[in-house]
């Protein structure tokens, strides 16, 4: 009663919910304790708390608890629509009340009685609250679920099973014969949940899922969703097999799942084949097809599902789609505009030259009519346009232009403002109006964190365009116009102008001066200071305060000031010895999305890398800020082992001004042994000292345990690149699998071979950011200068990759990027040495029989440019 | 002809006079709590009980009388939450087991802990000690001693000494029950 009356209230307009306070509703809960209880009244209340928690509104533990108690109260009432609130209220207020296992014995209760409304919902209740201590104690009742004959209550069973075996596996994983009964339903929603339950249960195990999905694949399931359960399963199988997998038959079935009489079974598995990376050209051409059928299908969805996935191979076959334009066309007037601008945006991808100009016609015909995120799909595909053919960058800048005019969210405006970045990066015959544009949009422009990001690129770019004083203009307005952040981004702006720009200066300095009356600090401070070193017009100085600010992570300074702070203070403080922050790659992420927890569990990077490793080194190794002094720099871990062997062991390099740590992760993967004393010997280069050793007492089945050696490196610098010959020692225990007691004090030691050990260049170099480069290479004399020839290379783009990795060091001034078609090419690279001392090397490249390079090396230390030029050869 | 005016009278007479009481069941694990719900709701003994996970809510009808029992969960987990589902209600009944002797201390300590709590003052405790059948089980007056209940004087309190396997002293237990239902106690 009370819905119906909500929802007349509702269409009066206005939401009766809107008003409501937290604490007025919980003195309201108090009614659940009076007698007899008012079910209308309850229920009402019960759905305001709801809608509270789904506003986001936090509960404290206490008022929780006692809402929930009062709650609790509610189960005297027979009534059906109240107990089920109760039931919702319960499994809300479950995340923060205490004690919420109270209502165990009455949700058992309701879950196995004769009321078929309250059991699924009883149960979806009862895992809510059960802990992994209580869960022995439902667990009868939780199997008699599962192979219950309704099928909403074995489905709530099932997708419960799921949720709670993220706190106890072990004990879910008892269930799979009543999970493998339920996986033989004929209904179609308890096959798929059952399907889901079993996969998760089984999914550590690889042999076992390769069994079950074959199985699964010759036996024809009912369910359609199960079907396309099983089509993700398949293709996460094949991906993890890799190209060298001779089994056929999975790839089979998927294909064969093309022919099903469901709709979605169909696109599932043309959507699956489309993104299989081992699909070839051939084996795509019937999914494309399946999929030009349903570009004319009634239905909006399948046409939008269609032209999506068409949108997507575009990228990476788009032979393969040419097929489908004349489809694509009439999809230009679809009434769906989603549909609509993916058609476009396709045929963009596909299409010729020629036919730029006219899509581009039609685009701009309707794009204020879709929303944003649509409008982003559009800018993408404009951007890949551009890279295509860069002639077209007028037509296409000015569209993009217009876009950026009109209204839109911040999204929306940075995919633009990305875009027309890129474009001035890769085209730097479209970099004057690119910029032209951009600052036309800062001067309306309602996002700030925008605004300073294009102000930051104007101060980089600016000062190096053909006629720079036209930018000052549009800068200092938004000294003038804008809020502080703005100001300040401004400001900067304003003082790399000064700073490159002599004919510039006096007027900047001008501007300066003005902005020192600002109403900010932050602003002020920034104007002073770009204000006193101008006005001292001492290029080196420009260069290292203005042009290249200092590039290190907050989080390392801090720490590194609290050590100095610590010590005695009487050397002065170094920055160059913060280290660096370096870039953590990206994870890339599984990407198969599919509802039912087959998505791998996503790892978070650890934002700053060093410093973790800093502090879990210094933890481990007693003395070692005293020996080493700071960390320099951590490499990537590098396997020392095959990675499915009996005993796995991933070294880390941790390199320090003079000294360099090995962290061996070791994990016995044999849990009928336990390993002790494990250490690591190694076979030492000239010039190596080992320093300390520590040892890592006991190695148990499956937890990481880790040894440490820290060595010196060799006085020579020339000496530090080296092999090392390692060998893991340590005594052998038999033990019981399942206790991991071993079974007697007696073992036996073992050797067990390990790859070699290299300490490369990239491990003793850090990245450096040299915004000017060219000044830096003029300030430093020695040099040191060789020709190689690089026979193995093909072409300028894999030399340029193979170097920059070698190397450890950041390309300057874009030079990464290789022009196409052009024979020859100077890649800038900067570094810094771990003694502190900066590298900078120049190599030209050409392209002939294999590639030639002439290589410059420039360092203020001379054995540094000695060591490198060396190491190459 | 008489009888059915006579019933039809008696209808009349409970949609008037009917009451409706509210009681508290708590007590150690295994003192028999959820047995004597079921033998005073049906009759039925049942040797193997499961322990009760939080609590059960039973309504029962004697005559004219609904009684509504909150039966609660006697592990050290749920003792804490006893207190929450006695507020207000016309009377506690405490269950002891009186031939588990070895328990008996801790059954005294949780019973006194429970009715020193301020919004619990005034309630009527009736403390029932259970399982008589069995030869060690205390007497009446024994278990009086044993559990103190001399030392209580701010509210009403009795004690019987029950067996619900041998369905003794259920009947008076009844009836002090419904002696403390709302009219009767008004009365």
């Amino acid at each position: 009663m009370a819905f119906r009356r909500d929802k007349k209230e509702d269409e009066d307009g206005g939401n009766p919910f809107q008003n409501l306070d937290k604490t007025a509703i919980l003195q309201e809960a108090r009614t659940f304790n009076d007698t007899p209880v008012n079910p209308r009244k309850c229920t009402h209340i019960l759905t305001k708390i709801l809608y509270l928690i789904n506003q986001g509104e936090q509960l404290g533990s206490l008022e929780a608890t006692d809402a929930f108690f009062a709650m609790t109260k509610l189960f005297q009432s027979k009534d059906i629509i109240l107990r089920r609130m109760v039931y919702l209220g319960i499994k809300e207020l479950s995340k923060v009340a205490e004690d919420v296992i109270i209502v165990t014995s009455s949700l058992t209760k309701d879950m196995t009685g004769k009321e078929d409304t309250y059991r699924a919902a009883a149960i979806r209740a009862l895992c809510s609250i059960t802990d992994a201590t209580m869960l022995q104690a439902i667990e009868r009742y939780m199997k008699q679920a599962i192979v219950d004959r309704n099928p909403s209550v074995s489905s709530a069973a099932l997708v419960s099973s799921l949720h709670m075996s993220r706190n106890a596996g072990d004990l879910v994983k008892r269930w799979v014969s009543e999970v493998q009964e339920a996986l033989n339903s004929d209904n179609v929603m308890v096959q798929y949940h059952a399907l889901g339950l079993m996969y998760h249960i089984r999914k550590s195990d690889r042999l076992a899922v390769t069994k079950l999905v074959a199985r699964l694949t010759r036996s024809s399931l009912k369910s359609p969703f199960a079907v396309c359960m099983l089509i993700r399963l398949a293709c996460k199988l094949l991906e993890e097999e890799g190209d060298g997998s001779s089994d056929n038959s999975l790839f089979e079935f998927i294909e064969s799942c093309m022919r099903h009489k469901s709709e979605t079974v169909v696109y599932e598995a043309v959507h699956a084949i489309v993104n299989l990376r081992r699909t070839t050209a051939r084996e795509l051409t019937p999914a494309v097809s399946v999929l030009q059928l349903f570009c004319t299908s009634p239905k909006p969805a399948l046409r939008f599902a269609a032209v999506r996935t068409l949108n997507k191979v575009a990228m990476t076959h788009p032979s393969a789609i040419i097929a489908c334009n004349v489809d694509l066309e009439n999809l230009i007037s679809d009434t769906n505009r989603s549909i609509a601008t993916l058609a476009i945006t396709t045929l963009l991808k596909t299409g010729s030259e020629t036919s730029v100009d006219r899509l581009m016609k039609q685009i701009s015909s309707f794009v204020n009519e879709i929303s944003d995120e649509f409008k982003i799909v559009v800018v993408q595909a404009i951007r890949d346009l551009c890279e295509k053919f860069p002639r077209k960058h007028t037509v296409l800048m000015n569209f993009l232009s217009g876009m950026l005019r009109d209204e839109g969210g911040l999204d929306y405006k940075a995919a633009i403002a990305d875009t027309i970045i890129t474009i001035i990066e890769g085209n730097p015959e479209a970099k004057e109006t690119g910029l032209a544009h951009l600052c036309e949009f800062i001067e309306d422009c309602e996002h700030s964190s925008l605004a300073v990001r294009i102000l930051h690129l104007l101060g980089r770019e600016g000062p190096r365009s053909k006629q720079p004083s036209r930018y000052i203009r549009f800068i200092y307005n938004r000294v003038l116009l804008e809020c502080t952040v703005v100001r300040a981004a401004a400001i900067s702006a304003l003082a790399q102008f000064g700073a490159t720009c002599p004919e510039l200066l006096p007027d900047i300095l001008v501007l300066l001066g003005r902005c020192q009356t600002d109403s900010d600090d932050e602003v002020r401070d920034r104007a002073t200071y770009y204000y006193c070193i101008l006005t001292l017009q001492q290029p080196d100085l420009n260069t290292r305060f203005i042009l290249e600010p200092v590039q290190i992570s907050f989080a390392n300074l801090e720490k590194a000031l609290l050590d100095y702070i610590q010590e005695s203070c009487f050397e002065p403080f170094e920055l160059k010895k913060v280290p660096a922050p370096s870039v953590v790659p990206n994870t890339t992420t599984n990407t198969l999305a599919a509802p039912v927890g087959i998505q791998s569990e996503i790892i978070p990077a650890p934002v700053i890398r060093e410093e973790s490793f800093a502090n879990r080194l210094s933890s481990s190794i007693p003395d070692l800020s005293e020996i080493c002094g700071s960390l320099f720099k951590s490499s990537e871990p590098v396997d020392l082992t095959e990675s499915e062997t009996e005993y796995v062991v991933k070294c880390y390099k941790h390199c320090f001004s003079k000294h360099v740590v090995f962290e061996f992760e070791c994990i016995n993967t044999l849990n009928e042994q336990l390993l002790e004393n494990v250490r690591v010997q190694l076979d030492l280069p000239d010039g190596y000292v080992v320093i300390k050793e520590i040892s890592c007492p006991k190695l148990s089945y499956n937890v990481p345990g880790y040894v440490y050696l820290l060595l010196k490196f060799p006085e020579e610098v020339s000496d530090s690149v080296g092999n090392f010959g390692a060998t893991l020692k340590f005594v052998v225990k038999d033990c019981d699998p399942i206790t991991g007691i071993p079974d007697s004090d007696e073992g036996y030691k073992e050797d067990y071979m390990l790859e070699d050990i290299e300490v490369t260049l990239s491990d003793q170099i850090r990245k450096l950011n040299k915004v000017n480069f060219s000044a830096a290479w003029e300030e430093i004399d020695d040099e040191e200068e060789d020709t190689y020839a690089l026979s193995s290379m093909s072409s300028l783009e894999e030399a340029v990759q193979n170097i920059i990795s070698f190397l450890g060091m950041q390309p300057a001034e874009r030079s990464d990027k290789v022009t196409q078609g052009k024979s020859s090419h100077t890649l800038l690279l900067a570094g810094t040495f771990r003694n502190h001392e900066d590298v900078l090397v120049r190599a030209k490249l050409a392209l002939g029989d294999g590639v030639t390079m002439q290589l410059t090396v420039k360092s203020n230390d001379l054995t540094v440019s000695k060591l490198i030029s060396s190491t190459i050869g | 002809m008489l009888a059915l005016i006579n019933r039809i009278l008696d209808w009349f007479k409970s949609l008037f006079w009917k009451e409706e009481m509210e009681l508290t069941l708590v007590g150690l694990q295994n003192s028999g709590k959820t047995t004597f719900v079921n033998v005073i709701a049906s009759g039925q003994f049942n040797q193997d009980t499961i322990p009760t996970v939080g609590f059960n809510m039973r309504k029962i009808t004697k005559g004219n009388v609904t009684i509504k029992v909150w039966d609660i969960g006697g592990q050290p987990r749920f003792r804490s939450m006893w207190e929450r589902y006695c507020r207000g209600v016309n009377a506690i009944v405490y269950m002891v087991d009186a031939a588990d002797l070895d328990k008996l201390d801790a059954s005294r300590n949780e019973l006194h802990n429970l009715i020193e709590k301020p919004q619990l003052t005034g309630i009527p405790v009736l403390v029932l000690g259970n399982k008589r059948d069995l030869p060690e089980a205390l007497e009446e007056k024994n278990l009086i001693d044993r559990m103190n209940l001399n030392a209580i004087q701010d509210r009403e309190i009795c004690c019987y000494s029950i067996s619900c396997k041998e369905k003794e002293n259920i009947d008076i237990t009844l009836q002090w029950l419904i002696a403390h239902s709302k009219s009767n106690i008004a009365r």
